[in-house]
């Protein structure tokens, strides 16, 4: 409960946020029309192009006129809009419940921070008549709120953000293992995490993702608190998941660490374009309107592209 | 196993550790707690960090506090020793006597110094721990033995009493030793009888003889023996120094005649200096190569026409035991004489006087090279003549002594000096029979003559044993056969008095009377002493013959002077109207007197060393200091008045002085009856006491460093 009275779905950023537009870059099936376009050819309403006919096409699609005429089989394609089904994978690991020490931080709580990100995101799509479902996971999947493109689909998952409890740790390969069979052939998968997991194998599991057709954003997020470890004193630092507690002085370490963190980060931002993955780094004192308005802009002019 | 402290009052300093944990409790900054995502990165950072090796507080903390106690526990000067000393200190209350071997062969070298110091240092750890229930006593062991402490449970008068104590110049004797201690135990409290022998087992002190029986005594005896510790060997030891001087030469060679001996009866002793030391300057040095065992006689001689005393000592190089390279001596040249010839037939020509041939004798070379110094009188000028002057008085064919003249020579006589009377042609017995009664034992009885063709007189030539003639022998005795008397006075003895007859003729007639008056000799010779009555004073004897005669009546002092006695051997100083004043070589002064006719005996001889004689009327005073017993009594210094009167020297027995060690089956056998433990490893003894051990300081402070310098580079890291 203390979870839900903390969660905040700010009207004002919601609003700001819905003069936004996501773009997705590569066509999806859906069964709703939208915005998006989709990247099969099909059957729908807006004429293509024609294609040679090859066996196993649908002989519904042949144009007869055009066999009348050149006596070859054609067959016609159309570019058809479909909507978009995008399931929000959210990191509900211990680790995501960091709060800062510093009470006058201007920085959010991680948890709160991405809680914020999804509620945003999926108001999105929903505006678009995309269908959006929420998978929350730690070692193990918490909660799972199939995707649906009803704008009343809102409530259920701001309900799940809002009651979703952050303990346990990562283990983002054992879920995506558990969900993939169920995941659609098509779609968008929003991965909302802090990657601090000692699972080397994040990339590899996302890239099992991205391999399946669909495509992969990840938010990695981190409270500035760990990214430069601004404190000072002998400190017991005691896990939130399930590592050993470490009495040290941070000042010790605050260049390795930094240096580990950043290493981090880099690899990430590395190696995911490689992947097909859209990989966004974000500090939860950054505004969310901001990274979102970068991260669609720049989702636009790939789009565009 | 032990752990002592020299200063333990420096474990005070370990309180000084309070410093440094209150200096880290009150810098000590407070830990806190927070729970955080990316612990497992933070470990990894620890690990991977340059500065994970930032020391911990807490380890800082202990190499402060470890320095600190490093450094208190070495000033705490620590000794560290595997011996148990269970069972020299053992619960139940003991009754020790300590028999300290002081002898001089304990002042061998050893690493530290001395053997005896080691010794010392030992019993000093042992009276230390002795508990107040604990009684000891305290023997030493040199000859004679004596008990320096009683029955005693307070040791620390004791102990301050003995680290200024000294090994002595005398021999050893276990055996009084052992006696006594028996004696003290006989008479000393209940508890563990015990017998600690400290000792360098010298083979000299353990003379069986000289043991009490231990039989079934309930004793326990602990030989502690210190000899393996003696880190130089004994090489070789002066055994005698005697001086002796040319006679009748123009230099007057003084010759020192010295015996070495090798101790050792398996190796030589090659190239040991030997030099000779005279008043305190260095005369002379030579080489010495002696065989395994061998007694070695050597030489210096030099020449010396004073008549000053010479005293100085033969030095040996030195070796494992100093005390015996040096060997004392001391020497009186003859002293000169002032001898009153009194001519009682002078004629116009010399050598028809009746005085020439014996003032030749006297003062052959007519220049100062004999210590003899005649001055020639006549019978006129005698009463004119101041006798004291003289010390001996010879009257030469004198018809009779002037009137009322018997009795100055009776005083002169009766105060020590000598009088030689020679008679002849001139003599009238009857007054001489007369006058001189009181001096002469005999009475002059009738002149005895040869004829022309008759055999003369001879003299018997036989060794004798007297002081004066002991020295004719051999050849000279045959030249005494020569001798042809012609003429002589026979004696008749008057009863009642004494007198010896050293020389006589073959019939048996006296030719020479000796008699004592008062402190001086009376010298009869009844014959004349120029060639009138015989043809002696041309033999080649008459001269020594004279001088001696002479040198014996005056007693010159030397006889006194050549005594050369063992440390620690009594001297009887001669009858003494005066009192006599001994001088030690230390600088102690003593009188000595006559008690009771008994004759004075000097037995202060502890120290090697001349010890001067002097001489000083009785009722000379000066402040007393102490009081010996009633005929001995300590000074400061003699009475200005006193007179040197010679001195005899002191030197060590040279018995001390072997290399022999009594074998451990030897001294269980002389023991026999007691249980006996006997230890050659005094050190691990020695463990057990407070100084000694392995000394843990420098081990301390070297920790102390390596602290300082790992703190230190901690320090810098941070």
């Amino acid at each position: 409960m203390a979870e839900i009275s903390t969660f905040q779905s700010d009207p004002e950023i919601l609003t700001r946020i819905a003069a936004l537009k996501i773009h997705a870059t590569r066509l999806v099936e859906g069964l709703l029309s939208g915005q998006h376009k989709s990247p099969h050819k099909g059957s729908s309403v807006e004429f293509a192009e024609y294609k040679d006919y090859s066996p196993g096409d649908d002989i519904r699609h042949i144009d007869w006129k055009v066999v009348g005429k050149t006596d070859k089989y054609h067959v016609k394609q159309f570019e058809q809009s479909t909507n978009l089904k995008c399931n929000i994978l959210l990191d509900a690991s211990g680790s995501m419940a960091y709060q800062s020490p510093f009470k006058n931080s201007i920085a959010m709580d991680k948890a709160d921070y991405a809680r914020t990100l999804i509620a945003a995101l999926s108001f999105l799509l929903l505006k678009q008549y995309d269908a959006v479902g929420l998978i929350s996971f730690s070692d193990r999947v918490t909660d799972h709120i199939p995707p649906r493109s009803k704008p009343s689909h809102f409530q259920p998952i701001l309900y799940s953000l809002a009651q979703t409890q952050f303990s346990g740790e990562t283990r983002l390969k054992h879920t995506v293992e558990e969900l993939i069979e169920g995941l659609p052939r098509r779609g968008m998968l929003i991965v909302v995490s802090d990657l601090l997991s000692r699972d080397d194998d994040v990339l590899s599991t996302l890239k099992l993702i991205s391999s399946k057709g669909l495509e992969v954003i990840l938010f990695h997020i981190l409270h500035p608190d760990e990214v430069l470890l601004p404190f000072d004193g002998d400190i017991v630092f005691e896990s939130l998941e399930d590592d050993p507690p470490v009495g040290l002085d941070p000042v010790e370490i605050r260049q390795k660490y930094q240096e580990l963190i950043q290493d981090m980060i880099q690899h990430y931002r590395h190696h995911c374009p490689s992947l097909g993955i859209d990989y966004q780094f974000t500090q939860t004192d950054t505004p969310l309107d901001q990274v979102l308005r970068y991260y669609l802009l720049k989702r636009r002019s790939l789009f565009k592209a | 196993m032990s752990l002592n402290f020299l200063n333990p009052i420096y474990l005070l300093g370990l309180l000084g550790l309070s410093l440094p944990v209150a200096i880290h409790l009150l810098t000590r900054r407070q830990q806190t707690r927070l729970r955080f995502s990316a612990v497992y990165l933070l470990s990894q950072a620890q690990k991977k960090s340059i500065r994970r090796s930032r020391p911990n507080r807490l380890l800082l903390l202990l190499l402060r506090c470890l320095a600190l106690a490093f450094l208190c526990l070495a000033l705490a000067h620590p000794l560290f020793s595997m011996a148990d000393q269970s069972d020299l200190l053992p619960d139940q209350p003991t009754a020790t006597v300590f028999i300290l071997d002081d002898s001089y062969s304990m002042g061998a070298k050893s690493k530290d110094d001395s053997l005896y110091k080691n010794a010392l240092n030992i019993l000093d750890s042992f009276l230390e721990k002795m508990p107040g229930t604990h009684k000891v006593s305290l023997v030493m062991a040199s000859d004679p033995p004596r008990v320096l402490a009683g029955w005693t449970g307070d040791t620390s008068d004791l102990r301050k009493q003995l680290r200024s104590s000294r090994p002595g110049f005398q021999t050893t004797n276990v055996g009084g030793a052992f006696e006594l201690a028996m004696d003290l135990l006989g008479n000393g409290p209940e508890g563990n009888k015990r017998i600690f022998l400290l000792t360098d087992l010298d083979e000299n002190g353990w003379r069986e003889e000289a043991f009490p029986s231990m039989e079934n005594q309930r004793v326990l005896v602990r030989v502690l023996d210190f000899s393996e510790r003696q880190s130089v060997r004994n090489q070789a030891a002066i055994e005698s120094v005697v001086v002796s001087q040319e006679f009748l030469t123009h230099s007057r060679m003084v010759r020192i005649r010295y015996t070495v001996k090798n101790l050792s009866p398996t190796r030589p002793l090659n190239s040991a200096n030997a030099s000779l030391w005279v008043n305190g300057n260095k005369q002379s040095e030579e080489t010495l190569s002696l065989k395994p065992g061998e007694l070695l006689t050597k030489e210096f001689t030099f020449p010396h026409l004073g008549k000053d005393r010479l005293s100085g000592f033969i030095k040996l190089s030195d070796d494992g035991l100093l005390t015996d390279n040096k060997r004392l001596f001391s020497y009186q040249p003859d002293q000169r004489l002032k001898v009153l010839l009194v001519d009682g037939d002078p004629r116009g020509v010399s050598h028809q006087n009746e005085i020439f041939y014996i003032e030749r004798a006297m003062n052959p070379f007519s220049r100062a090279v004999s210590d003899i110094e005649p001055h020639i009188s006549t019978l006129a000028e005698l009463t004119s003549q101041d006798l004291l002057r003289f010390s001996a008085i010879v009257l030469c064919n004198v018809r009779q002594i002037p009137f009322g003249y018997e009795q100055e020579l009776e005083r002169f006589v009766s105060q020590g000096g000598a009088l030689m009377i020679t008679l002849g042609d001139q003599v009238d017995p009857r007054a001489y029979n007369e006058k001189l009664g009181g001096l002469l034992p005999v009475s002059l009885k009738t002149i005895n003559q040869v004829n022309r063709n008759e055999d003369p007189f001879r003299v018997r030539a036989q060794a004798s044993r007297h002081p004066a003639l002991k020295v004719f022998s051999g050849k000279m005795l045959e030249e005494l056969e020569h001798v042809r008397i012609q003429t002589f006075f026979s004696l008749e003895p008057k009863p009642g008095r004494t007198f010896v007859v050293p020389m006589q003729m073959t019939h048996g007639e006296p030719l020479l009377v000796e008699s004592d008056f008062g402190k001086g000799k009376v010298l009869l010779y009844t014959t004349s002493i120029d060639r009138d009555w015989n043809n002696f004073p041309i033999q080649p004897m008459f001269l020594p013959w004279v001088q001696r005669w002479i040198k014996y009546t005056a007693q010159s002092l030397d006889a006194i002077t050549r005594k050369d006695l063992h440390v620690m051997e009594s001297i009887e100083l001669g009858d003494n109207k005066d009192d006599w004043w001994v001088e030690s070589p230390t600088g102690k002064t003593y009188r000595l007197r006559t008690i009771n006719n008994r004759l004075p005996r000097f037995e202060e001889t502890q120290t090697p060393g001349v010890y001067s004689l002097y001489s000083a009327p009785a009722n000379e005073k000066t402040d007393s200091q102490e009081t010996v017993d009633e005929e001995r009594t300590l000074y400061d210094k003699r009475p200005l008045s006193a007179i040197p009167a010679g001195g005899f020297t002191v030197n060590i027995d040279t018995r001390e002085s072997t290399t022999e060690k009594i074998g451990e089956s030897k001294v269980r056998d002389i023991l026999r009856g007691v249980s006996v433990d006997i230890t050659h490893q005094p050190d691990l003894i020695e463990s057990a006491s407070l100084d000694a051990g392995f000394p843990l300081v420098t081990p301390l402070l070297l920790m102390v460093a390596l602290a300082l310098c790992a703190e230190g580079w901690m320090v810098r890291k941070e």
